[in-house]
This record gives C-alpha cells, sequence and structure tokens, in this order.
C-alpha cells in the first residue's frame, strides 16, 4: 500500500489515502469474509471496518486540524516578522497566539485518544502525532523570535525617547499611541496641537502686563496652559521623530544618488576602453603605412634597378639594329 | 532673522511663591539706549510668572507679543528663553536642555540653597546667547539636516559633470573610430603604390 499521505503544507491528501486505506481494508475483510465458515466471524469484519471508518474519519479531522494550525501559525509568523517600531498589530499577534494555542491542545488531546489495534492506524496516530509536535515547534520559534523583536523595539525606542523616560506620569503614556501612529500622518497633526496652544496662549498673554490684573487671569491661563502642556510634550517628540525620519531618508537618497554615480562612472570606463582599443588599432596601421611608405622610398630612391631597365633597353635596341641591318 | 532676545535660569519653588532668577542674559540690541531698562524689567516679570505656571518635569513655549517664550522645568530648575517666532520650537527646547545640563555640571546642587535674585555670575549663558543665535547650533539634527542638504546639492553637480563628461567621451569614440578607418586605408594605399608598380 503506497503511503500517499504527502506533505500537509502543500495538499492534504489525507482523506483520498484514508479512503482508499478504508476500502483496501473492506475488499480484504470481504475476501475473507465469504470464505471464512461461520457467521460469527462476520461480526467482527464488519465492526473492524465500521472501527475502521470511525477511526478514519477521526484521523482526516485530525489531520484536517493539524493542517489548518500549520496555515495560521505561518500567517503568524509573517504578522511578526512585519512588526516595525511605530505599528505593530500587538491585537491580532495575541488574538492568533490564543487562536493557535487552543487548536494545539485539542488536536493534542483527540490524538491522544485517538489509537487503535492494527499496524496502520498505528503508522496514521504516528504520522499525525509527528505532524503535531512540528507545528508546536514551529509555534515556539514564532514566539521566541517575537519576543527578541519586542525587546529589540523596545531597545530602539527608549534610545530615541530618552527625555520622556524621565516623566513616568501621564504625558508619557500619552506619548506612546502618539508614537504609534503612522509616519506619514505626522506632518498633519504636528501642526495643529501648535497652532491650538499659541492661540489660546495668545489671547490670554496681552493681557498680563499689568501687575494687579495679574491674579484672576493666571487662573485662567493656568488650567488652558495644563490643557496645552500634554500636546505640547507629544508634538516635541513628534517633532523630533519626524525630523529623524526626514535624515533617515535624506541619507537614503544620497546612497541612491552614489549608486547611480557609480553606475554612471562604469559605464563611462567602458567607452573609455574602447576609445583605447580604437587609437592601438590607428596607431598600428599608421606604423604599418610607415613601413610600407619607407619601402617605396627606398625602392624609389634606389638606383639599381634603373641602370638594369636602362641596359635591358639598350641591348632591346641593339638587337632590333642588329636583326634590321643584318 | 532668528533671534533669540533672552536666556533665564529659574529655580521654581513647587508651589505659591514666585520663582527665584538664578542666571540672567540678554541680548538687547534691538532696543533703543532708553528702552533697554524696561525691556529688562519687562523680561524680568515674563519670565517670572512663566516659570511660576510650568508644571515641574514640563516643556512649555508661551506667546507673548512678538516674543515665543519656551521654558523647561526639570526637577524645580527651570531654563526660559525669549526667542522670536522663526526659532524652530525644537532646537529652543534642546538649547534649554544643554544650559540647564551645564548649569548642573557647573553649580551643582548648590542652587537649590539660593534666595536672592541674580546672586551669581555665569558667563557661559552670555556665550551661549551669542553662539546659539543661530538655531543649527543648537540642534544638531538640524546642523546635519542642513549639512546633507548641502551634500545632496553637490551631488546633483556631481552627476551633472559626469553626464556632460559622458558626452564628451561619447564624441571621442566617434573621432577616434573615424580615426582608425583612415588609418587604415592609408595603409592600404600605401601598400598598394608599394606592390604594384615595380616595372616603371
Amino acid at each position: 500500500m503506497s503511503v500517499k499521505s504527502g506533505n500537509a503544507s502543500t495538499r492534504d491528501r489525507t482523506q483520498e489515502f484514508l479512503g482508499i486505506a478504508e476500502r483496501a481494508k473492506k475488499s480484504i475483510s470481504l475476501q475473507n469474509g465469504p470464505s471464512s465458515s461461520g457467521s460469527k466471524r462476520e461480526e467482527p469484519p464488519r465492526s473492524a471496518v465500521a472501527m475502521q471508518s470511525e477511526f478514519n474519519r477521526r484521523a482526516s479531522k485530525i489531520g484536517f486540524g493539524i493542517h489548518q494550525t500549520s496555515q495560521k501559525l505561518s500567517k503568524l509568523a509573517k504578522l511578526a516578522k512585519r512588526t516595525s517600531v511605530f505599528d505593530d498589530p500587538t491585537m491580532e499577534i495575541q488574538e492568533l497566539t490564543a487562536v493557535i494555542k487552543q487548536d494545539i491542545t485539542a488536536l493534542n488531546s483527540a490524538v491522544v485518544d485517538l489509537h487503535d489495534t492494527s499496524s496502520h492506524s498505528t503508522t496514521v496516530v504516528d504520522d499525525l502525532k509527528n505532524r503535531l509536535m512540528s507545528a508546536t515547534k514551529d509555534f515556539k520559534e514564532v514566539l521566541t523570535m517575537r519576543t527578541e523583536n519586542l525587546k529589540v523595539h523596545e531597545n530602539r525606542r527608549q534610545l530615541f525617547s530618552s527625555s520622556a523616560s524621565q516623566n513616568p506620569s501621564n504625558p508619557f503614556v500619552r506619548q506612546r499611541p502618539l508614537a504609534a501612529k503612522p509616519p506619514a500622518s505626522n506632518s498633519a497633526p504636528a501642526p495643529l496641537p501648535w497652532a491650538k496652544g499659541q492661540q489660546s496662549s495668545s489671547q490670554l498673554f496681552p493681557k498680563n502686563q499689568v501687575e494687579g490684573e495679574s491674579q484672576p487671569l493666571l487662573q485662567q491661563q493656568q488650567s488652558q496652559q495644563q490643557q496645552q502642556l500634554v500636546p505640547l510634550q507629544d508634538s516635541y517628540m513628534q517633532s523630533r521623530a519626524e525630523a529623524l525620519q526626514n535624515v533617515e531618508s535624506t541619507i537614503h537618497e544620497l546612497g541612491t544618488i552614489f549608486n547611480q554615480l557609480a553606475t554612471l562612472v562604469s559605464q563611462q570606463g567602458e567607452i573609455a576602453i574602447r576609445i583605447d582599443e580604437n587609437m592601438e588599432d590607428t596607431l598600428s596601421n599608421v606604423e604599418g603605412a610607415q613601413g610600407a611608405l619607407l619601402k617605396y622610398l627606398n625602392s624609389i630612391s634606389s638606383n639599381r634597378w634603373l641602370m638594369i631597365k636602362i641596359f635591358f633597353v639598350l641591348i632591346f635596341f641593339l638587337t632590333i639594329f642588329l636583326f634590321f641591318v643584318a | 532673522m532668528v533671534k533669540i532676545t533672552a536666556l533665564m535660569v529659574l529655580k521654581c519653588r513647587p508651589e505659591g511663591s514666585d520663582p527665584v532668577i538664578l542666571v540672567n542674559a540678554s541680548d538687547l540690541s534691538n532696543f533703543g539706549f532708553f528702552q533697554r531698562p524696561s525691556v529688562k524689567e519687562f523680561i524680568v516679570f515674563v519670565g517670572r510668572t512663566v516659570a511660576k505656571r510650568i508644571p515641574p518635569g514640563q516643556r512649555q513655549s508661551v506667546q507673548h507679543e512678538e516674543y515665543k517664550v519656551h521654558s523647561y522645568n526639570r526637577d524645580g530648575l527651570c531654563a526660559l528663553g525669549f526667542m522670536d517666532d522663526h526659532y524652530p520650537v525644537r532646537s529652543a527646547f534642546s538649547l534649554l536642555n544643554q544650559v540647564l545640563d551645564e548649569y548642573q555640571k557647573n553649580f551643582g546642587d548648590s542652587w537649590k540653597t539660593v534666595q536672592d535674585d541674580n546672586a551669581q555670575q555665569w558667563p557661559y549663558l552670555s556665550e551661549a546667547l551669542t553662539k546659539f543665535q543661530d538655531p543649527a547650533e543648537a540642534d544638531k539634527l538640524l546642523k546635519i539636516q542642513r549639512e546633507l542638504d548641502e551634500t545632496k546639492i553637490i551631488l546633483h553637480k556631481t552627476i551633472d559633470s559626469v553626464l556632460e563628461r559622458g558626452v564628451k567621451l561619447d564624441s571621442l569614440v566617434e573621432k577616434s573610430s573615424d580615426l582608425s578607418a583612415a588609418s587604415q586605408m592609408f595603409y592600404k594605399q600605401a601598400k598598394k603604390t608599394n606592390q604594384c608598380c615595380t616595372i616603371l
């Protein structure tokens, strides 16, 4: 019987496998059935078949549950890897973790009380147990990764908001959700609390010149200044965070510019090499031509061939003259 | 133009009584000679009021006519700065931070026992006043951002010149290939005249 259970992560063929196993067992038991003499033997095969199908159904359910749990686990791993300093989906992660834990415990108990005598079922149960163990191991790994990430983010957050950590009271608690806002929306809320605070204080302060009027106004000022204190603290932190992000993006842009510069220069280097080759070809051509011309000059300036030519011409005329005259 | 008009360090008692001015430094060059004493009085009074109102461990900015008063209270020691509207808020607070740190380094905890105004002299504050007229000095982030922007401009110019160099190199390639073709023709001609007419 081929073990076609395959990997649960790619395709869950447990049901097919269990169905085929069931049919095979039925055929074997049916073969055994008619050959057996007593009716007593019909009972155990049928109950064996019934037990078998029951076992198969439960085993298939457990396998399916393990597959679903591993899918959820992969989602959780993606979420945990994705967390950054500013927006971490803590709630989702915690929910998902709780759900996965429940599933794993339920599957564990289901596998434990699913056991049967025949050898095939023990292999199936072992396989299910193995898959469940690997799922729990992955789950533990994801949890450790998540705690490590949280620690790293805590450190980074403390590095950046070291002054805020001196105020353990309300303003600090209010800062964290504000710091957790996505950076894109930083510029919009930042001017607003600042502008609000400005307006309220500018209305009050011009009246404050004379000392006599200072007393009733100071109380008004205090309440309103307290209102603007908390947003001011937040906007201060926000502006620092925004400035840091600007610096970071500028540095990143500078990096890309340098890369482009490097590619341009390397391309131009290739062009320069081509120019060099062209010049070398020209040089060799010119040298060859110069040699040829030198040879030509030598051949022209030497008189030997000329004398031989004149001599031949003379002999030619002499012979012609001799032939015609004599 | 961004300007700091005055810097003050005060001791803020928890509630009720007026804070005690520890050190005061101001730059009143903008005002005429006869206005200076009244402006100084005004600065002292406003500073005391603001310092009285600020709760401990907080940063605060109050707008008054054309000045902003930034105040930072840390453990009862309060630093105030009178700046104009253009001075960036963040650098103002980092400047106040620095001032407080320096003060604590210089004077330790002796400020806690001071009861009278202006009992101590501190030349650092007046130096700081002149040095930090440029907000980039106070705020490292601002300085870094400025330098990075300059670097970016320089790099843009560099890339432009590199592109020009590329264009020139292209023309050089053309010329050199023409030259090599011409030299080849020359060589062939020379060979031809050499081989062909050996007779006559």
